[in-house]
């Protein structure tokens, strides 16, 4: 379970020795708070909620970031109309994002606000599923569905900014 | 199910959290319908490659600094159990 929980820690606090003492401050809180585990219930999903609690907890506060995304100019199949404006073939759209150094894709999920970064994350890095997400964050299940939605959104957007930057596309 | 219905879907299908008979009726739709099943497909690249691209290796010495940190808290009982979630 430490390796997913570094990567998450990675994206979390965006740098190495911020994640590995998130990881061990996590593990730290679980052994000492082992008690109030419930047995037979999801203890992955029990450490992410320690791991994701601790983070905002401690390391938010060093991050000054905006906590929202103004993402109502963004609609949906963001990224897939803007490849299909430039004319790729479907099955090339991906390639170009594929294409990208995996600092670009990371970056554009670790600058997106953090209630987004962490649902699109423990979704889409981690493959928890919706009612997990919605244990481990503390939200209804219809706040993680619309995080989600609209972090991937912004992800898209920013992933495109990069690709335009890296004049992977003409513009 | 009407292509405007599958495309407010697709994500939560991808995802795997439609009830298998909405699961059914949406792979048939894809099945049949290429505008549909492009941006489907696309869709779910795009999702590997976040996975893929945003998995970071853990250091080796960090499982070894976990435990001895552990260790020392097992020797140092006073501590009160914290608070944790």
């Amino acid at each position: 379970m430490l390796p997913g929980m570094y990567s998450a820690a990675y994206r979390l606090t965006r740098n190495a020795a911020d994640a590995e003492d998130l990881v061990q401050e996590t593990f730290l809180r679980a052994y000492r708070g082992f008690h109030q585990f419930q047995p037979g219930t999801n203890l992955k999903a029990w450490l992410y909620r320690i791991l994701t609690n601790t983070f905002i907890n401690s390391y938010r506060k060093k991050q000054r970031q905006p906590q929202t995304i103004s993402d109502d100019e963004i609609e949906d199949w963001y990224l897939y109309s803007k490849m299909a404006e430039e004319g790729l073939e479907p099955s090339a759209e991906t390639s170009v994002i594929e294409s990208l150094p995996d600092e670009d894709v990371q970056e554009a999920l670790s600058s997106l606000p953090p209630q987004f970064r962490i649902a699109v994350l423990l979704a889409d890095v981690e493959g928890f599923s919706y009612k997990e997400i919605a244990e481990i964050t503390g939200v209804p299940i219809g706040t993680v569905m619309s995080r989600l939605h609209r972090g991937r959104k912004a992800l898209e957007k920013r992933l495109w900014d990069v690709v335009r930057e890296r004049g992977l596309v003409k513009d | 199910m009407d292509c405007e219905e599958v495309l407010a879907e697709v994500e939560h299908y991808l995802h795997g959290e439609l009830d298998p008979d909405r699961s059914r009726h949406l792979a048939e739709h894809l099945a049949a319908c290429s505008p549909c099943f492009d941006r489907a497909e696309f869709q779910r690249r795009f999702k590997d490659i976040v996975r893929t691209k945003c998995h970071s290796d853990a250091p080796e010495h960090l499982v070894m600094r976990v435990r001895m940190a552990i260790r020392s808290e097992r020797r140092d009982p006073r501590r009160p159990p914290d608070q944790v979630v």
